[in-house]
């Protein structure tokens, strides 16, 4: 068997392998093609709490909270990531409008109960009025939708709860020292709702001992989220002295089930190391993916058959080998996209798309280099084989400086850009390999049928019959003969 | 066909030199009005922007109601009574229904309370399909960030291929490829900031992803030909002056220049053409760069290399 015949028979195995590996595993689809949203967070630093600097430690631990918060929301598939050195993206798929997500993630959600301070009562009491009049401000502006106005009030509302959190002294018990919070109904109709609190063993014994300190005192006991008074119980006088023992209590605040529900959440996965702000939000509603999915394919398939006809037009016999080559150079590329993991984003199929360009370009360069042989009179076996060498020069060149862009884009662009560098460079490679191997094996394959040597075929007038050894030089072309 | 490079070398450089120009003016004026030289989009300043359809309610297609096309005149007006002045308001798909809106950056409660606007607003004319909606947010520190790894990533395939070209050819050829590739980036930058004053055309970090595929693809042409040229100075660089070996080794490679810039061409105006509104404009920005490419490799880089040998070689004679 010759040895083009084996090798043809090696990439017709590889293709049909890799046809199955697609339609086995077909290669991941980024949000943007799917429907989801992606967020990314990034951790800020607290000089307060002495966090100067993020450390990986710090972002593993962050990462755990807000896997913690995304599992509450019930999102199926979502994923969470590390990326560089303080930001972390969470993908959501098939969420459409991830505000709920978003809440949840943004919060760090301090919680801690505090005791009203001696002698307080009073102006608690009228801190709480301007505080609940401004709320009351907030609502009818809300209804009326002026942005500014809104704004300007809502740091009134901020300066208010401030001033409030001035009236209550810190006691140690936080959040952490929380086993769990769970929604609960308040009245039959379950249009009010609270948040039932379980202490661990510490916990426990810092509760009752502050409440046995407040019992009977008519201060109250200050219930904070971030700094904010949630809820503000008093507690009972046959409480003084012993306090609320049994580890447990409610915070009820006239909460909505999604209220109360963010809020459970948020305590049970337990506070964030470090603040995070969310910096990034990519939402893609699904339909929209799945249109955008049906036109690349559009584009992808209409361009590959303008690229194949053309070949055959300008090129002949040599076209017909180039588009062999260019439908095995795609199929390898796309099943190496799901065995590499790449996932493929809108930008990652235009990539894949172009790299269709470069595969044609490695063959365009070594027809043209074999029809300039031909045209010289050399026979068409030698053509062939000097159009191959000749031209992996050129396409070697070429092809390092294009990977040279793949790498700077890999190396420093973000998620949209990455994919793009991938499918490119894995593209340029796959081109490579297939311009030399297959379109090579195929184009002997074929010069070995005596019908398939016309030389109309390749767009010359005569082929050689004789290999000239003796080179002399044409000066109208400056091709050697 | 045959071209002769070097006899009309000054026409070629002169065509080149004056469309450059052309996008500067448009940079310079860009950047009066605008404030940056290329009209910026959300990734780079920082804001929020959404995307909505209205839903077309069952049925198929003759019996489906897709609601009114939206007024935007209307919208705009109701938007800006809200307190939201400063958004941009543009109407998206080719029946109107659908519209993009662009703000600062906003809080999530803040994006929720516009999006309740909006839905309020449109009610007018339908109901909002959630699935076809899009919510881009870009704070502001990410923008930077985008732009600076982008422009970093530029600056490094510059220094790369300039490297690897000096390595593999000579240090004069890696300069001149340089030389054309920035008439490429020029070129296309130039192309859309005309765009970005005309039609309000953003640039994004696609474009930037646009920009070093340009570099990467039009230095396959360059090289292609400085290869040919290599080769031929090889054979013939004893008997022939540099002049002549360019004007050979171009026209020998210009089949393949151009069929290659076809067959690229061909699948970008699929893109164009079928890919959607997101690949529309990084396929323009690709057609414009890899068009510049094409003439900067067979005329400028050739020719600019040329002219520098003839004039070395006479610096040479003179000593």
């Amino acid at each position: 068997m010759p040895k083009q015949s084996r090798l043809l028979i090696v990439i017709l195995v590889v293709v049909l392998s890799a046809v199955f590996w697609i339609y086995k595993s077909p290669p991941r689809l980024g949000l943007d093609l799917r429907g989801g949203a992606q967020l990314t967070l990034q951790a800020q630093t607290n000089p307060k709490q002495g966090i100067d600097k993020i450390t990986p430690r710090i972002m593993e631990t962050a990462k755990f909270v807000v896997e913690q918060r995304i599992n509450g929301l019930g999102v199926s598939e979502a994923s969470i990531q590390i990326s560089g050195d303080d930001q972390l993206i969470v993908q959501l798929p098939g969420v459409s409008d991830p505000a709920q997500a978003e809440r949840v993630l943004g919060n760090t959600a301090q919680l801690e109960f505090r005791k009203q301070k001696i002698g307080t009562e009073s102006q608690l009491r009228a801190e709480r009025q301007v505080l609940l009049d401004k709320q009351l401000k907030q609502q009818q502006l809300e209804l009326a939708g002026n942005a500014e106005e809104i704004a300007k009030n809502k740091e009134d509302i901020q300066k208010s709860q401030n001033a409030i959190a001035e009236l209550y002294a810190t006691t140690g018990l936080t959040g952490d020292l929380l086993k769990d919070a769970v929604a609960q109904p308040l009245d039959a109709g379950q249009t009010n709702w609270q948040v039932a609190l379980t202490f661990n063993d510490k916990g426990g014994e810092l509760f009752a001992k502050i409440t046995g300190e407040l019992g009977g005192t008519g201060r109250s006991l200050g219930i904070f989220l971030d700094n904010e008074l949630f809820s503000s119980p008093s507690v009972g006088p046959e409480f003084q002295g012993r306090g609320i023992t049994g580890g447990t209590a409610v915070i009820t605040g006239n909460f909505t089930l999604q209220q109360a529900t963010d809020l459970s959440l948020q305590l049970r996965a337990g506070a964030l190391p470090v603040p995070v702000k969310i910096v990034e939000n990519r939402t893609v509603g699904a339909t929209l993916g799945a249109d955008s999915v049906q036109s690349s394919i559009i584009a992808g398939v209409s361009g590959l058959i303008l690229v194949l006809v053309f070949m055959i037009v300008y090129y002949r016999l040599l076209g017909v080998v180039a588009d062999i080559a260019l439908i095995v150079y795609a199929i390898i590329t796309f099943a190496l996209f799901s065995l590499l993991g790449v996932t493929l984003t809108l930008p990652g199929i235009a990539g894949f798309i172009l790299s269709i360009g470069i595969a044609v370009d490695a063959n365009v360069l070594i027809f043209e280099r074999t029809r300039e042989e031909l045209l010289a009179g050399k026979t068409l076996y030698k053509s062939v084989e000097a159009g191959f060498n000749r031209a992996w020069t050129s396409i070697l060149d070429s092809n390092v400086t294009t990977l040279i862009s793949c790498g700077a884009l890999f190396w420093l662009g973000s998620g949209l850009v990455k994919g793009f560098a991938v499918t490119l460079g894995v593209g340029v490679i796959v081109s490579m390999f297939t311009a030399i191997t297959c379109s090579h094996a195929l184009l002997l394959a074929f010069i070995s049928y005596p019908s398939l040597r016309q030389p109309s075929l390749y767009g010359v007038k005569t082929i050689g019959k004789v290999n000239n050894s003796s080179p002399t030089i044409d000066n109208s072309t400056g091709t050697i003969l | 066909m045959k071209l002769n490079v070097i006899k009309y070398g000054q026409i070629y450089l002169t065509a080149s030199a004056l469309a450059i120009l052309v996008g500067l003016v448009a940079m310079v004026i860009s950047w009066q009005t605008l404030g940056f030289p290329l009209r910026p989009a959300i990734d780079f300043t920082g804001g929020t922007r959404l995307s909505v359809e209205l839903l077309c309610e069952s049925g198929n297609a003759p019996s489906k109601t897709c609601g009114e096309p939206i007024d935007i005149g209307f919208v705009r007006a109701a938007i800006a009574e809200k307190g939201y002045g400063k958004a941009t308001i543009q109407s998206l798909g080719q029946d109107g229904r659908g519209l993009s809106l662009q703000t600062g950056d906003l809080e999530v409660e803040e994006r929720s309370q516009l999006q309740a606007n909006l839905e309020n607003i449109l009610s007018k004319f339908g109901k909002i399909d959630v699935t076809k909606s899009q919510i881009q947010r870009v704070g502001p520190t990410i923008g930077n960030q985008l732009l600076t790894s982008g422009l970093l990533a530029l600056i490094l395939s510059f220094v790369g291929i300039a490297v690897y070209l000096g390595f593999r050819f000579q240090i004069d050829y890696a300069f001149f490829a340089i030389v054309a590739l920035m008439h490429d980036v020029f070129i296309t930058a130039g192309v859309f900031a005309i765009l970005g004053l005309t039609m309000d055309v953003e640039v994004d970090s696609l474009f930037i992803v646009a920009m070093l595929t340009v570099i990467g693809f039009s230095v396959n042409d360059t090289v292609i030909i400085y290869d040919r040229i290599r080769e031929n100075m090889k054979i013939w660089g004893e008997k022939s002056s540099f002049d002549d070996i360019v004007n050979l080794s171009v026209n020998q490679t210009l089949a393949r220049s151009i069929n290659t810039t076809l067959t690229t061409m061909l699948s970008l105006v699929a893109i164009f053409l079928f890919g959607g509104s997101t690949l529309k404009f990084f396929a323009l920005a690709l057609i414009i760069g890899f068009s510049a490419g094409a003439y900067s490799s067979i005329f400028n880089a050739t020719i600019l290399l040329a002219s520098w040998r003839k004039r070395k070689t006479l610096t040479q004679q003179a000593i």
